[in-house]
């Protein structure tokens, strides 16, 4: 299956290929409703074990995971970095230049960088097992209108292009002399529009010449459209909806209830 | 079978050395030790199919990309040892797409870029710009927007904005793609007098009579080795080594290569020396 330019990646398990994209596609949204009802990184952490095993489940190697963990780790430390100068609670765990740190500001700085880790590597799971074309399919049959499915899914085809298109720009600029690496941070994003400038026309440029060719190929000259994939709702994929439905549903019970929360006054 | 490198002569401007390249590590080798001389004031042509490694090779020139083992020496800097920014006073490199760096709104705007980042007065900024304005002939459209103008003239805006660094080394990248051919003959006229003023010039192209008719030195890149390095004049007649690069000698030389039998030389460049040729057979 031609998968374009989109970090799909083709595996045989049962995820990429038995579950519907639109049971995929609440799973992705369930996951950001359970890490936003929670607050406790132990439930968090959870999660992100659970995240990880579906990830083996879809054969998705460590080394494709890489990049998403590298900037969940990154989250984690933004997290530690801020929270613990608000939250406070629990046992008083230092000073640091007269501001006390409490138990709770840490384990609420950890929950809140695994919560964006959680939805980051989420989404990278689930670009990586749905393709954009049953993607597209399935978002057309929960009522997308059809231009803005391609629209969608041009959209995805477009990051990798546009990153080879940056790559490009930056050594013509690097080839005048431009140094992005020296000089201050005010004066290196001053620099960078040598960058953007030419990468915002180009992008423009791209979806122009897009939008012709598609035109050009008779693009929307008919309303409801097949395809070639086709997706399918079976047992399987009603149990996992239900599955979602009723953990978002405790989730939420939860939430109200207070439970699984380092603090009731943060989200 | 590749024919003895006629080693340039006079002091070099570039040294390639055994240059082998991957792009990653676990990548394939796209150049298989590469070594090139091209001496100061040379003009030189890169031919080769797509995918030869022509452009690489290049990028190597200006340190953009370095050398997996090998060494490359830019005006006797070893390139691995300096910075991209560096190397720019010494090599420019224009870009096959002019959009891939056109980012100012006025095109004076534009070619001034390079000599302020290389740190130069503003005096001398303005100088330059006037310079090479007038050498591309972009003088009228000074105050234009640069997006607005057509595909030949920001052709000719990309190469205003590197001759404005003065660098004694200039790489071209394919600069008559997509132009026509006023467009691509003035892009080469400009390279020929660039080189008449002492620059070297090395330029990639896919135009084989456009190289047969001005280019001095020709090179043929093809999988990642150097398949021929020689004066243009007996490259471009070698069909058995052209075919290896799936390249053909320009249409003029072909004619003359089958009027052999009526005395005409097999290594005719241009319609010009075809024409004397025959008037000097057909006398005889």
């Amino acid at each position: 299956m031609p998968v374009g330019y989109s970090i799909y990646l083709e595996r045989p398990s049962y995820i990429h290929h038995r579950i519907d994209p639109r049971t995929k596609l609440a799973a992705l949204g369930s996951v950001f409703v359970l890490a936003l009802a929670f607050n406790h990184p132990a439930v968090l952490g959870g999660l992100m074990l659970l995240l990880l095993l579906i990830a083996q489940v879809a054969q998705l190697s460590w080394r494709s995971l890489l990049p998403f963990l590298i900037g969940g780790i990154w989250f984690l430390v933004l997290g530690l970095l801020i929270w613990p100068f608000y939250v406070q609670g629990g046992p008083k765990l230092f000073t640091i230049f007269g501001n006390p740190i409490y138990l709770n500001g840490v384990l609420f700085g950890l929950a809140m960088g695994l919560r964006v880790a959680l939805m980051v590597l989420a989404a990278g799971i689930w670009m990586m097992t749905t393709s954009p074309q049953k993607l597209t399919v399935g978002l057309l049959r929960l009522g997308l209108p059809y231009k803005a499915g391609v629209t969608m899914t041009a959209a995805i085809r477009f990051v990798p292009l546009l990153n080879a298109e940056r790559i490009t720009i930056t050594e013509a600029q690097q080839s005048r002399a431009l140094n992005l690496s020296r000089g201050n941070p005010f004066k290196r994003a001053v620099k960078s529009i040598a960058i953007i400038g030419p990468l915002f026309i180009r992008t423009i440029d791209l979806a122009q010449s897009l939008a012709l060719a598609l035109e050009a190929r008779g693009f929307a000259a008919r309303d409801g459209r097949t395809s070639i994939v086709s997706i399918e709702m079976t047992n399987i994929d009603r149990v996992i909806l239900v599955v979602l439905a009723v953990a978002c549903l405790v989730a939420i019970a939860l939430r109200i209830l207070g439970i699984g929360l380092i603090s009731r006054s943060y989200l | 079978m590749a024919e003895p490198l006629p080693l340039a002569k006079g002091e070099a401007a570039i040294e390639v050395d055994d240059a082998r390249f991957r792009y990653s590590a676990s990548g394939p080798e796209v150049l298989h030790g590469v070594s090139l001389r091209v001496a100061k004031g040379e003009y030189l042509a890169m031919i080769g199919q797509n995918g030869g490694g022509k452009t690489t090779l290049a990028k190597l020139f200006n340190g953009l990309l370095k050398p997996t083992s090998g060494t490359v020496r830019t005006a006797g800097i070893n390139t691995r040892d300096a910075t991209v920014a560096e190397l720019a006073r010494t090599v420019g490199y224009v870009y096959q797409n002019p959009d891939h760096q056109i980012f100012a709104q006025k095109v004076r705007t534009e070619i001034a870029f390079g000599p302020r980042n290389l740190g130069l007065t503003p005096e001398e900024v303005t100088k330059r710009v006037d310079d090479a304005l007038d050498l591309v002939e972009l003088r009228d459209y000074e105050d234009a927007f640069a997006f607005s103008l057509g595909r030949g003239l920001r052709q000719k805006l990309a190469v205003a904005s590197v001759l404005a660094m003065s660098p004694p080394v200039i790489v071209v990248d394919e600069p008559t793609t997509g132009l026509d051919l006023q467009g691509s003959r003035s892009i080469l006229d400009l390279l020929s007098r660039w080189n008449a003023d002492g620059r070297t010039i090395i330029v990639i192209t896919h135009d084989i009579s456009l190289v047969a008719e001005r280019v001095p030195r020709t090179v043929i890149i093809s999988g990642g080795n150097i398949l021929a390095d020689g004066p243009t004049r007996d490259v471009l007649s070698n069909a058995d080594l052209l075919q290896k690069a799936f390249l053909r000698p320009p249409q003029v030389t072909r004619v003359a290569q089958r009027l052999q039998q009526f005395g005409i030389p097999p290594n005719v460049m241009t319609v010009h020396e075809l024409r004397d040729e025959l008037r000097r057979a057909l006398r005889a």
